[in-house]
């Protein structure tokens, strides 16, 4: 199991949840939970030929990024998330996910991807159910489809569950690929590229650019 | 006290007064400052300076704390702008807090607004077409809205002279329906593109074209300004005034003349009326800043405060004579609202390229200008649309597993993936007279003005017309040779398109129209409106270009008729 939430995490939330106004300067995540995102973060974007996560500084971001860019639900349940990851680890291996090996943690993390994917199919198998019983497409007005010609206005996305091995896996992708390091080195980065060419061959090697 | 307001009156007397400061206001101030007026320009926001003030234009993505994204804070300080891609981290400081500036929404109606200095013009999309005699006759053929009052003829050397200051680069086609203008050289299309381009083009016999789009981006240096360094990060402001903007462009050539007033932090509330002269007189102005009215004389007053904030001001501009308005005697001002509906296309993957790459950030991708409802075709609505789209090689490669992770993961995303093109269309929305805006006392600005409601909707016409746009664009990509062809309707919200049309429309006759062919009030002479509040139809181009060539075929009306005596 280990759903429930950790003493500290429920203190940091009564801190900086109930009062949105000290978000920005209170803290989220204290420094275990700060070291646990940034090895997930490693375990999805690893050293290879060029640094990885963790070298690119993303654990600091993803705890920033949930911190200040989700709400509240999100925030929950990526705390909640991240403390069933290290329950799971002491369950499994009788440490924390600090001290397995990169193995041990690539095989935790494959089985939440597991998990994640079959919750989210169920979640969409639902709301797929959900609309076609909908026969009354007034019903589908939300706040901000009001009374408006229905069929043309965009539909508000429903909403999801979020779910913490998503939002990590979404965090790592942007703060590595948009940082530094991996957008010099394991993408090609031109700041100033002064000329658009619309057809060059392809190099050997050459990287995606950024 | 009478000398001392006699003094107070001279000191703020103008020979024309420009209300707002953005494509077509910058253009105001310019080609007015240039015939010899002393002008006084009028902005609501702060004042932006060129390059010094784009604070973002030359930061690196990692020199973004969110990178990009908006914080939970901002989203609710902002829950309109939120709700579409424009509003993002890298040009945060040019979106309004809609806490503010609130206004109704009978139905859903995204504004998008930036008050500052060079208001839109900062982070306009840039594509500029010309209307033709096709958009200019539906009205008269269909018999929607009015008919316009000038044809292609009266704005052509218009369009030829904006186009010359403002720097539009873009191919030559000799197509009828989209006139060519006075280009730069065009931008290059990449190797999917011009093989997708021969193809149609084959198919359909040239009833159907693609060409590069046409963008105020310069592919040379131009008019003292430097050409386009393909970084893409245009909206944020461009630190080598590559695009055209009030700030890159018409100010400098305004504050050159040494005629120009700029007062930004000046919110116009009304246009005063004097009776005896029957034209307007001045304006009154709320400082947006300390809140103090002031109020400011001129012979002419050109209002350019985006389509939806100018013709809050002339309903605002109440008096005995127009108790609705000013210049409201047609009952049509706040009326005929329009705006294009589209994130409706189709896309897949190109094949055949995989040995082929792309160097540089294109801030400009390609057009298929409109062929439906054109010479022979009768669909089952009227009007079309054309598309916007383009080829671009990225990271996604079919093969990769969902959610995946690790090192192999990496090295696919770190790898030029596949090829894929995309149309995307845009449509022409017919000027329905309830498609309206009209002012709501319920509510109160941050300045204290009442607000606006806003009653808009897409009709059955659209509704119709996207069948088309998804479908044929399908069909174009299919006969393409494009793969995994995928259709969408990603829906469409009025003002979603930032393409915001009519509410003061032009027209011949003064009983159905709020402006005659100058875009002059016809009630009211020395008044000209010429931002997009005055379209009597939308077409389905991007129309700035369209306001910039009205608004100086106006001016130079203007100073002609007030060196007659006429107004």
């Amino acid at each position: 199991m280990g759903g429930a939430l950790s003493a500290t995490t429920i203190g940091v939330f009564l801190d900086s949840c109930n009062s949105p106004s000290t978000k920005t300067n209170g803290k989220l995540f204290d420094d275990n939970q700060l070291k646990l995102i940034t090895e997930v973060a490693d375990i999805i974007i690893p050293t290879t030929s060029s640094p990885g996560a963790k070298a690119a500084g993303v654990g600091p971001f993803i705890a920033l990024m949930v911190k200040d860019c989700y709400p509240e639900d999100a925030q929950k349940a990526f705390v909640k998330g991240l403390d069933a990851l290290e329950e799971q680890s002491k369950d499994q291996f009788k440490k924390s996910f600090l001290e397995i090996s990169p193995a041990e943690r690539t095989q935790l993390l494959s089985k939440l991807r597991e998990e994640t994917i079959a919750a989210t199919k169920a979640e969409q198998d639902k709301q797929k159910e959900a609309d076609a019983q909908k026969t009354d497409p007034d019903k589908a007005k939300s706040q901000t489809e009001n009374a408006g010609f229905a069929s043309i206005l965009p539909k508000d996305k429903p909403k999801t569950e979020p779910r913490f091995f998503s939002i990590i896996r979404d965090l790592t992708l942007l703060g590595y690929f948009t940082s530094e390091i991996g957008a010099t080195k394991a993408m090609a980065y031109v700041d100033i590229p002064g000329r658009y060419d619309g057809c060059v061959d392809l190099k050997p090697g050459q990287k995606v650019w950024a | 006290m009478s000398n001392l307001n006699t003094k107070a009156t001279a000191n703020n007397t103008y020979d024309a007064i420009v209300v707002g400061s953005g494509i077509s206001g910058g253009w105001a101030a310019k080609e007015l400052t240039e015939k010899g007026l002393k002008v006084l320009l009028l902005e609501r926001g702060r004042n932006i300076e060129h390059i010094k003030d784009y604070t973002t234009a030359t930061k690196k993505p990692w020199e973004f704390e969110h990178r990009g994204r908006i914080t939970e804070a901002q989203k609710e300080a902002h829950p309109v702008q939120k709700r579409d891609y424009p509003y993002s981290e890298f040009n945060e400081s040019y979106w309004v807090n809609d806490h503010d500036c609130p206004y109704t929404e009978i139905k859903r109606f995204d504004w998008y607004r930036g008050f500052h200095v060079g208001g839109k013009s900062l982070m306009w999309g840039r594509q500029s077409y010309r209307f033709s005699d096709l958009n200019f006759e539906d009205n008269l053929k269909d018999g929607h809205g009015v008919d316009w009052p000038i044809r292609y003829k009266d704005i052509a050397p218009w369009y030829d002279y904006v186009e010359k200051f403002a720097g539009i680069s873009g191919q030559v086609e000799g197509w009828p329906a989209l006139p060519d203008g006075q280009f730069l050289p065009p931008m290059e299309m990449n190797c999917v593109e011009k093989d997708v381009k021969k193809r149609i083009e084959d198919k359909w016999k040239k009833s159907r074209i693609m060409t590069i789009g046409r963008t105020a981006n310069l592919t040379v240096p131009h008019g003292g300004r430097g050409s386009c360094q393909y970084r893409n990060l245009c909206s944020r402001g461009c630190p080598f005034g590559a695009y055209f903007s009030t700030q890159s462009s018409t100010l400098p050539a305004a504050v050159a003349t040494g005629n120009l007033t700029l007062r930004p932090f000046s919110l116009v509330n009304t246009i005063i009326y004097d009776k005896e002269t029957k034209k307007a007189k001045g304006v009154v102005v709320i400082d947006s800043e300390t809140k103090e009215t002031i109020e400011y004389f001129a012979k002419i007053v050109f209002v350019n405060g985006s389509t939806l904030g100018s013709t809050f001001l002339l309903l605002n501009s109440t008096s005995a004579e127009f108790p609705d308005g000013l210049g409201n005697g047609s009952g049509q001002l706040g009326h005929n609202l329009m705006d294009h509906h589209f994130r409706c296309g189709a896309s897949g993957r190109a094949e055949g390229f995989d040995d082929k790459y792309t160097y540089g950030r294109r801030a400009n991708g390609i057009y298929i200008p409109r062929y439906r409802n054109m010479g022979n075709d009768k669909r089952d609505y009227v009007r079309g649309f054309g598309y916007q789209g383009g080829a671009s090689r990225g990271n996604w490669h079919a093969d990769v597993a969902e959610m995946a992770f690790g090192a192999e993961f990496k090295d696919q995303m770190t790898t030029p993936g596949a090829w894929n093109m995309g149309l995307g269309g845009f449509g022409e929305s017919l000027p329905y007279f309830e498609n309206r805006v009209y002012i709501d006392k319920s509510k109160k600005d941050k300045w204290g003005q009442p607000v606006l409601a806003i009653d808009c909707e897409f009709k059955d016409n659209e509704q119709k017309m996207r069948v088309d746009m998804m479908n044929d664009a399908a069909e174009m990509l299919e006969a393409s040779g494009i793969k995994d062809v995928k259709t969408y309707d990603n829906g469409s919200a009025p003002g979603m398109a930032i393409h915001e049309m009519g509410t003061a429309r032009m027209g011949h006759d003064p009983k159905t129209s709020v402006l005659n062919k100058w875009n002059q009030m016809h009630e009211v002479k020395n008044v000209f409106v010429t931002d997009g509040s005055c379209m009597t139809s939308a077409a389905c181009q991007n129309p700035s270009l369209t306001y910039m060539a009205l608004t100086a075929r106006a001016c130079d009306f203007a100073v002609s008729e007030l060196k007659k005596g006429n107004i």
